[in-house]
């Protein structure tokens, strides 16, 4: 009896050792990319240290981003909304999910998320991480949960693949989905316009009206739209045309401060030709129509942005500062990033 | 081969005998049942649509006659507190095991079990209205069971821009025109506990002391906790007016959702969180 005990334990030992080769990690090569960080650009978020861009991890969440399976009806992915010729944004006024249901606001463009430190026209999410599940399980967007999009997922070879490729295993977890999409929307860097090229001396120079635009755009413009990202990231109440959807107060919604009511994050000018219409339910239709309501007068309110309060709520422009603004702005397209 | 039979036959006796002493004493376990009774003051609340003659109606310190169409809140972070002052956590943890919607129009949701609380004399009762900010993620592979019966379409009680759960859904007409009310609260709050950086915590810890001690053992008590929506617009904190438009202060539908006027709401029901710590709640009684 004691033999055979001995035997058995050591057969058990042996097993145990067998055991731990199995668990041995497979190598895997999934080496990181470096982000081209232009120059003047702000820090990177925190998060992106956190979740550093990877060769197969953004192969992944670009796959993720294009996935139709998201959404409850596989009808709709992340780019049936923020689509690439058009700076990721879809030119509808309020963006459109499944069943064409209408969501609160436009839908925001995608670039340079790396360096934001608020994300949406309200700021809540402050990690990219964080912003995948909303449109998921959002009643106007993708209608579905992450548990669902695994379920549909989870035999597809090639997303198998990817999984080992980029983690070493075959694991498919939610929070693999969100960090390989997150790090796939950090490598969509966009710096490569003409005005980039000018201030990097790259040869080009501004047309006459562009020249003009730049120089009212520094008077009357840059105080907000600043930096590098041509937004200072803060949230204004500048007194446009009010969403009459009553989940709408902006920036107040997150933060319950009274001064924040109706406030939106300034966006950003890069790409602005492509992701027309403007203002966070698509109140313009044009650059023109912008620049025009700023000239004729905003609505007051009380948190009205002190920029325009202070100047009877106004941006006075002449016909023609309207039409250089315009001009300069289309320096900031960067076409390459856009594929066109 | 008699041998074991013989063996078998003193094992079945001895474990007979060990149970039967068991039954004699008290079980170290029982379960503790809460009862909410959602009210108007102390009439229990009949829900009812615009036209209803039915639905309880309440007038509110403002003089506004209101009534509820729908009447939900989630409760968690349950804890039982002994006689002598030990805390028990109830699954504090699992929103699964320890967490529930307590939902007007379900009568089975009126009535939550703990299970499995250690015999022994209870004085005080602990627990959140909604979600503590931890777990407010709406994390579906965590707790599947939670996250579905929040998510249900007779429920919605999720906050999806939010990313967090409703942690309470109002919805009624007042005024004699009946008007809608929509009154939904949750939390917005970035961050770790001690270094949020943004947004409103609309969670609230109650705690309410037992009308007489809850003894779990051989019996398994229920403890009727009393929900009083009059509290709502004629809270301890704010006597709320409502008023219907798109205005900064317009509160009954409009801009409710967001957080401005939401906190008022959240303290008049789940208190303060310092000089009020039972907002709307109160223990009708303690059944052993």
């Amino acid at each position: 009896m004691k033999k055979v005990f001995a035997i058995l334990s050591i057969l058990f030992l042996l097993q145990a050792c067998n055991r731990d080769d199995i668990v041995q990690p497979v190598s895997y090569n999934n080496p990181e990319l470096s982000l081209n960080i232009p120059p003047g650009f702000p820090a990177l978020n925190n998060s992106v240290n956190a979740n550093k861009p990877t060769k197969y991890g953004v192969e992944l969440g670009e796959k993720f981003f294009q996935e139709k399976r998201f959404s409850a009806n596989s009808t709709i992915s992340c780019a049936s909304c923020h689509n690439k010729s058009n700076a990721f944004t879809d030119n509808n006024a309020q963006a459109l999910g499944i069943y064409g249901r209408v969501g609160l606001r436009n839908t925001p463009p995608i670039q340079n998320m790396a360096f934001m430190k608020f994300y949406n026209w309200d700021g809540k999410i402050l990690q990219l991480e964080k912003q995948p599940l909303v449109p998921i399980i959002t009643h106007e967007e993708m209608n579905s949960s992450i548990l669902e999009i695994i379920g549909k997922i989870s035999d597809d070879r090639e997303y198998r693949d990817l999984f080992r490729k980029t983690f070493g295993d075959e694991n498919i977890t939610a929070d693999r989905i969100y960090q390989t999409i997150a790090q796939y929307l950090y490598t969509l860097i966009s710096a490569g316009s003409k005005y980039d090229k000018i201030k990097r001396n790259e040869g080009d120079t501004f047309t006459e009206s562009e020249a003009r635009g730049y120089e009212v755009f520094r008077e009357k413009c840059e105080s907000c739209h600043s930096t590098a990202l041509f937004t200072d990231q803060s949230f204004r109440n500048v007194g446009f045309p009010l969403n009459p959807n009553s989940n709408e107060a902006g920036r107040a919604r997150v933060t319950g401060i009274d001064a924040d009511y109706m406030s939106f994050r300034v966006p950003s000018l890069r790409n602005i030709e492509y992701t027309a219409p403007y203002g966070s339910f698509g109140q313009f239709p044009t650059l023109r129509s912008v620049l025009d309501y700023f000239d004729n007068g905003v609505l007051d309110a009380g948190n009205l942005d002190p920029v325009l309060k202070n100047n009877n709520r106004r941006i006075p422009l002449t016909g023609q500062e309207k039409e250089d603004l315009i001009s300069f702005m289309k320096t900031l397209s960067d076409s390459v990033f856009v594929g066109k | 081969m008699k041998n074991l039979k013989k063996y078998l036959l003193v094992s079945v006796v001895l474990s007979a005998l060990i149970s039967c002493s068991k039954d004699d004493k008290d079980p170290v376990a029982n379960n503790v049942t809460l009862h909410f009774n959602n009210t108007f003051k102390s009439n229990t609340i009949v829900l009812g649509n615009a036209a209803s003659t039915t639905a309880t109606t309440n007038t509110s310190a403002e003089g506004q006659v209101h009534h509820f169409s729908e009447l939900k809140y989630v409760i968690s972070n349950i804890r039982l507190i002994k006689a002598d002052g030990t805390e028990i956590p109830y699954n504090i943890n699992d929103l699964d095991k320890g967490a529930t919607v307590v939902n007007q129009a379900k009568s089975e949701t009126l009535d939550y079990t703990l299970s499995n609380i250690p015999s022994g004399e209870y004085k005080q009762i602990k627990f959140g209205l909604g979600v503590k900010q931890e777990l407010n993620t709406l994390d579906q592979v965590k707790f599947p069971t939670f996250y579905a019966n929040a998510g249900a379409n007779e429920t919605e009680m999720m906050w999806e821009w939010g990313a967090g759960y409703r942690f309470t859904k109002l919805e009624g007409f007042y005024d004699s025109d009946n008007k809608e009310m929509s009154i939904h609260t949750g939390s917005t709050i970035e961050g770790e506990e001690g270094a949020y950086t943004q947004g409103v915590d609309a969670y609230r810890d109650i705690t309410l002391n037992l009308t007489g001690n809850a003894v779990v053992g051989r019996n398994a008590p229920k403890i009727t906790i009393k929900a009083d929506f009059d509290k709502l617009l004629s809270g301890k904190t704010n006597t709320i007016k409502l008023t219907t438009g798109t205005g900064m202060n317009d509160n009954a539908t409009p801009n409710i959702h967001t957080a401005v006027q939401m906190t008022k709401f959240v303290d008049n029901l789940g208190g303060d969180g310092s000089s009020d710590i039972t907002g709307m709640f109160s223990i009708d009684g303690v059944e052993n």
